[in-house]
């Protein structure tokens, strides 16, 4: 589903050259969980950025679903975001002036969907993650749990191929982050892929399979081999 | 950013109303086919002026010219403007309420020829001109100080203590410029009674006691014979030709007529007769001046200062929702989406700046009205058009100063922003 060969990112200013990714190969097929650990600053958001289209690479090939994605415009990479990929953040990205019906709806506007159609996906989403009742509330009337699920519903509501989670529970309490990894695996468990970046390592050992990135280098290990912190 | 769009549209549609509503044509459907007849019958040894340096002619007739022309009759139409004043009041009124009122003499042509619409009644006849006869048309305004505003067709006005009947109402009637006379009228509203030229003849009402009469050689004011036969000008002469080429045919008649009036030893400067259309005697007379366009100029840069800022604000505004951007662009949206979305904020913006704006406007021009009360009201009013034109602009400016903002919100890299929303 996810095939990247010989990809690498070298940041160019006027007068240094930053190797932020080395080259590396890495294939993640449909309905696979993987988590993505490393310390700050080693690459990992570079490497979910790329992932998710919203940075070029300088080098290799990335096929997703097979397309090669190396030479899309800016609008195919925008729909092939739409259509396949769904982004959950650390700090949720809610619009504040939004309220959680139109928050959800957003990426949905961005696709030729029916209002009709465009409804029954948002209560859907907020359904799955509990928040039907509350789809008038604001971002700010919710705990931070609960903005998380918010985004999460985003996330899922344009049925995505795979979910890219950048350290969703960074911004929560345990009991809280508890709530969002069962969540995701419960939606993992439904078919959809998911990559997240984490920095929690009893997190990323409930992945499948754990990718870790160190001084733009990336190595892989099976989860049930933990990575050492 | 909306205030600042609206105090710019403001400031700049209060100078453009009252500069445009100051160069409309005042007849636009025959403007080119209404030509004033000046000619040269001024002292031989003195000129009447220089303009430009440049030898001038009078913009008046003498009497007995404008009574020549006038019987004449070569032009499709013809008329002569003359001026007086005198006390007036309705006859039903008492003597304490006559008012001090500009007459317009004129004749019967001058309605028609000027397309002057009428609420009751109709011009005097041709027997009403060639006798003197004692008629009178009263503007609307007029009408409501004697009559209440009343059909008052066929009943009685005093003026000059003298009793006239009324044959006609005028409905609202504002040229703008009025154009037939002189510049210090061209922007003050149309005297409200007219009376047939021959019947202020009659009366020997021949005095310019609110107008200018200018005399060259023997004249005595106080014999009427003595300023009918004199060669002093003081009657406006318009004609109407039904095609604007037969303007040489009339020039070529009113030069024959002064090779005439030089055999009998008038016209004795060089000929240099002329016809002015409208808009030519409307540019000699410099009715519009010329600080009305640099006016202009100056609100649009003020305009163009306020929009500045206002792109200055966009700037800060949509670099602020960067992050708002750039979860947008993850979840989807292109550049284009991007783009229309911030589009339509400007067009908003623009839409609810042009609405404040015209708001703005009107409050503006009711101001200057009241400061400039001497002038003709309708001169600070906006028509249709301009109110359209106002928002219009407001959004039309908006946009194109918010282009450069909308490249700058499109531009911005959606990774570097998504952390701190």
């Amino acid at each position: 589903m996810l095939k990247m060969s010989n990809v690498a990112k070298i940041y160019v200013t006027d007068t240094v050259k930053t190797q932020a990714l080395q080259p590396f190969n890495l294939e993640i097929k449909a309905g696979e969980f993987v988590s993505v650990v490393g310390p700050s600053g080693s690459g990992k958001t570079t490497f979910l950025n790329i992932a998710g289209l919203l940075e070029d690479y300088t080098e290799g090939n990335y096929y997703l679903n097979n397309q090669d994605v190396t030479h899309l415009s800016d609008t195919q990479k925008s729909r092939l975001r739409n259509e396949k990929i769904g982004f959950i953040f650390q700090s949720f990205n809610l619009i504040p002036e939004l309220n959680l019906f139109d928050n959800v709806e957003m990426p949905l506007r961005y696709r030729s969907f029916s209002a009709k159609e465009r409804k029954q996906r948002v209560i859907d989403a907020l359904t799955k993650v509990g928040l039907a009742n509350r789809q008038a509330h604001y971002p700010q009337q919710l705990s931070g749990g609960q903005q998380q699920r918010v985004a999460i519903a985003r996330a899922l509501a344009g049925s995505p191929s795979f979910l890219l989670a950048d350290e969703p529970t960074g911004n929560l309490d345990s009991n809280m982050a508890d709530g969002i990894m069962s969540l995701l695996k419960d939606i993992n468990a439904s078919g959809t892929s998911i990559l997240m970046v984490t920095h929690d390592l009893e997190q990323a050992d409930q992945a499948e399979r754990i990718i870790e990135i160190k001084d733009g280098v990336l190595t892989e290990s099976l989860a049930s081999q933990k990575v050492v912190a | 950013m909306i205030a600042t769009i609206a105090i710019g549209i403001a400031a700049t549609m209060v100078t453009y109303t009252v500069n445009y509503m100051m160069t409309q044509d005042p007849v636009p459907s025959k403007s080119d086919r209404l030509f004033t007849v000046h000619l040269s019958s001024w002292d031989p040894n003195m000129s009447y002026k220089l303009k430009d340096g440049k030898e001038d002619i009078p913009i008046y007739l003498t009497y007995q010219d404008a009574t020549n022309l006038y019987a004449d009759k070569k032009a499709d139409k013809q008329t002569i403007i003359s001026f007086h004043k005198a006390m007036v009041r309705a006859g039903e009124q008492p003597s304490g309420m006559a008012t001090m009122t500009y007459l317009r003499p004129t004749t019967h042509e001058f309605f028609s020829m000027l397309e002057v619409p009428f609420l009751y009644g109709s011009p005097w006849g041709i027997e009403d001109d060639s006798g003197g006869n004692p008629v009178v048309v009263l503007s609307k305004k007029k009408n409501q100080q004697l009559f209440r505003g009343e059909n008052s067709l066929g009943k009685e006005v005093l003026i000059g203590g003298l009793i006239y009947r009324v044959v006609g109402v005028l409905d609202d009637w504002t040229p703008l410029p009025r154009f037939y006379t002189t510049r210090s009228e061209a922007y003050t509203e149309p005297r409200g009674v007219f009376i047939p030229f021959q019947s202020s003849v009659n009366n020997n009402w021949l005095s310019g006691t609110d107008g200018s009469v200018y005399c060259w050689g023997e004249v005595n004011f106080v014999d009427l014979e003595s300023v009918k036969s004199s060669e002093c000008v003081w009657l406006f002469y318009w004609i109407e030709l039904s095609s604007p080429k037969k303007r040489d045919d009339y020039l070529a008649y009113i030069n024959n007529y002064a090779q005439e009036q030089r055999s009998m030893g008038r016209f004795q400067r060089e000929q240099m007769n002329r016809l002015m259309d409208v808009s030519e005697y409307i540019e000699y007379n410099e009715v519009i001046k010329e600080d009305g366009n640099i006016a202009v100029w100056l609100a649009v840069a003020f305009l163009i200062a306020c929009l500045l800022n206002s792109m200055s604000l966009m700037m800060t505004k949509f670099h602020g929702k960067g992050s708002e951007v750039g979860l947008r662009r993850a979840v989807g949206a292109s550049k284009i989406n991007i783009a229309c979305q911030f589009s339509c904020e400007t067009v908003i913006v623009g839409l609810c700046g042009g609405i404040i704006g015209l708001m703005l406007a009107q409050l503006g021009l009711h101001i200057t009205a009241q400061v400039y009360s001497h002038l003709h009201a309708e001169l600070m009013e906006m028509n249709f058009e301009l109110m359209i034109l106002t928002v219009v602009l407001s959004v039309l400016s908006s946009s194109i100063f918010g282009l450069y903002p909308i490249y700058r919100a499109c531009q911005i890299q959606p990774s570097s922003h998504l952390k701190s929303l």
